[in-house]
């Protein structure tokens, strides 16, 4: 019989226990794990343009492209360790094995933050988006918000149950996104980009010193999904390999569409109406000024449909990634073990995902009332997106040094020689810059730094609570002897 | 024909029974080898190596009544238990890794919207099995 069946992505066979021979079958290539993790950063252009411009001004470009360097190297020193470790937990992993227990605990708890933003600020930008079918969903505060909120709920349900996600949705979706944002691109760049206007519009807007940072703390906010592709090394076939090519091919399609958008939007409208009119829906806005009403009547309704879909599909992901990071830190007793209780009927972690999302709605509510909600939820993810990227530059480092045996399929290059280690120059500089612009963030923005500080502190008092409970140092398991991963014992083996 | 290897997907069915002791006939002939696996879906908010002890005592359970069957029928075979996303490309996975001549299957009767349904693994399995399928119906 003629095999003609072809792996379906996402799958993946993994093998507990009961194992004669151990052996491990991991189905995702590069295209899903690219699609998964461009489904996650692909979203974020569509409120983040607009969230920098608050800032920013005329800057946004620029706040962008920087951070999108920054980007670089963080996505880079993700390579590094999703190869060499590819578990789930992303930079909290990479800090349990650079550092210890506590470390990992508090990349992991500063991650959650990002991820329950990472919720909140996706549901607020859909109904803007979807405005275009029913106005009040952009243009009332209140009705916005509770469609915010509802979609929250809806999606907390349906991971409490388990719905069936398939990744050639993400991969369908993701390839819809990219040509919908290139079209929009090539069309803006033919119909609507001037230089002279654009030039005018960045030096006549160019924001403070203080706004500019702020601007390029929050560009970070354009670029998340690293965690996502991290977290999918465990589901990806030859992951030392799949998933550096998966993220250097996001890193390059990302920032050549994120800097024409940016250019575009600010050739289409100026930087007062892209961070007021259009914050929330900043892509709608552009397709709103394409000169061409044949263009315009055909963009609008596809951005509307699109931005809603993606958005849709951004916040589940953000409710997926967060309900898994709650789980593998559980089971490295981080955290207390409700946060891993599994449902006995739909074998969820439903504890994790109904808390997470209360916390997530609870961000929302000052959505009904507060002006600057959007900017808040944009700082306070910088405050933990940050500290997690600092966390993961630092484990790097400290690998470096404490593990330099450890297999590094994928080794960063650009090194210095430190005591004898190769320390790579990428997350020297992305350290060194990651944690002077969030210095800043927190000595500048009040709101970040009170919730985020409250957030970290809550979440530290947890730990060491339970982890005396437990009779267990802060700093390190003793006296337990962990089951090995299922990397540890197919290390060296092919898979 | 001839049936070296054989694959037999088990669920916990009064089905799989049958099904088992149909694969053991079969290679007993031949001297084949017979492999049975359990598929325990994993749901997309869990990784994918997320341990459910509740599960994999189930799957166990299973798979040593299996075992069992197998014992009557003078047959030896080996058995695994499976994490995946979804079982259907699980068993197939599995079907082309071990270059299996043959999956035997329980289907229990299950009656959705009035009428007769397969579920969502067996046709998926129908539909990509990389050998010959052979289903047991439960009555």
């Amino acid at each position: 019989m003629t095999n003609n069946w072809h792996r379906k992505p996402g799958d993946r066979i993994f093998r507990p226990r009961r194992i004669k021979r151990f052996r491990l079958r991991r189905v995702l290539g590069v295209a899903a794990v690219f699609s998964a993790g461009y489904g996650n950063v692909g979203s974020s252009i569509y409120y983040a343009l607009g969230i920098v411009a608050v800032v920013a001004i005329g800057a946004t470009p620029i706040a962008l492209g920087i951070a999108g360097i920054l980007f670089i190297f963080t996505a880079l020193t993700y390579a590094e360790g999703t190869a060499a470790l590819p578990e789930a937990g992303g930079s909290a992993s990479f800090a349990r094995h650079g550092f210890n227990d506590l470390a990992g605990f508090a990349a992991g708890w500063a991650l959650m933050l990002s991820y329950i933003v990472t919720i909140a600020i996706s549901a607020f930008t859909i109904p803007p988006y979807l405005g275009f079918f029913w106005e009040p969903l952009k243009d009332s505060a209140i009705i916005g918000t509770i469609a915010s909120i509802g979609i929250v709920g809806f999606l907390m349900v349906l991971n409490v149950v388990g719905i069936k996600e398939t990744s050639v949705v993400n991969i369908g979706a993701a390839i819809l996104d990219i040509a919908t944002q290139v079209s929009l691109v090539v069309i803006g760049f033919i119909l609507l980009f001037n230089p002279t206007v654009l030039w005018h519009r960045i030096i006549d807007n160019w924001p403070t010193s203080e706004n500019l940072v702020l601007g390029i703390a929050l560009a970070s906010i354009a670029y998340t999904g690293i965690e996502t592709m991290s977290q999918m090394a465990e589901e990806t076939k030859r992951p030392e390999q799949r998933v550096p090519r998966a993220l250097v091919l996001m890193i390059v399609t990302v920032l050549v569409i994120f800097a024409g958008i940016s250019l575009v939007s600010l050739s289409a409208m100026s930087p007062q109406e892209l961070a007021s009119e259009w914050s929330r829906d900043p892509v709608a806005g552009i397709a709103f000024y394409l000169p061409m009403e044949i263009i315009r009547f055909i963009l609008k309704p596809l951005i509307g449909i699109l931005a809603g879909t993606i958005l849709l599909i951004a916040t589940n992901a953000g409710l997926i990634g967060i309900s898994r990071l709650a789980f593998s830190l559980g089971s490295h007793q981080l955290v207390p073990p409700v946060l891993s209780r599994v449902h006995s009927r739909f074998k969820t972690p439903y504890v994790s995902i109904i808390l997470f999302s209360l916390v997530a709605i609870i961000i929302l509510i000052p959505g009904f009332f507060a002006s600057d909600v959007f900017e808040n939820m944009g700082a306070l993810y910088t405050f933990g997106s940050l500290l997690a990227f600092m966390f993961a530059h630092a484990s790097i480092l400290s690998l470096r040094i404490r593990k330099p045996e450890l297999p590094r399929p994928f080794k960063l290059g650009g090194n210095i020689r430190f005591r004898g280690r190769e320390l790579p120059l990428s997350a020297i500089i992305g350290l060194a810059a990651i944690s002077a612009i969030w210095i800043i963030i927190m000595i500048t923005q009040a709101y970040s730094r009170w919730v985020g500080l409250i957030w970290m502190a809550i979440g530290l008092i947890i730990y060491y609570l339970y982890r005396r409970q437990q009779g267990m140092p802060l700093t390190h398991t003793e006296g337990r002897e962990k089951p090995k991963s299922f990397w540890e014992n197919n290390r060296g083996k092919r898979l | 024909m001839e049936f070296k290897k054989i694959l037999v997907p088990v669920a916990g069915h009064v089905a799989d029974e049958e099904a088992m002791r149909f694969a053991c006939r079969m290679s007993k002939r031949v001297k084949g080898k017979i492999w049975s696996v359990y598929i325990i879906t994993i749901k997309r908010s869990l990784p994918l190596d997320a341990e459910i002890e509740s599960e994999i005592r189930k799957a166990e359970g299973i798979l040593d009544h299996i075992e069992s069957v197998a014992e009557e029928e003078d047959c030896e075979i080996e058995t695994d238990v499976l994490q995946a996303r979804d079982a259907g490309p699980a068993i197939i996975d599995e079907a082309v890794d071990k270059a299996c001549d043959l999956i035997t299957m329980g289907v229990n009767y299950k009656r959705r919207f009035g009428q007769f349904s397969l579920g969502n693994v067996v046709p998926y399995v129908l539909q990509n099995a990389p050998c010959p399928v052979i289903l047991y119906h439960e009555q």
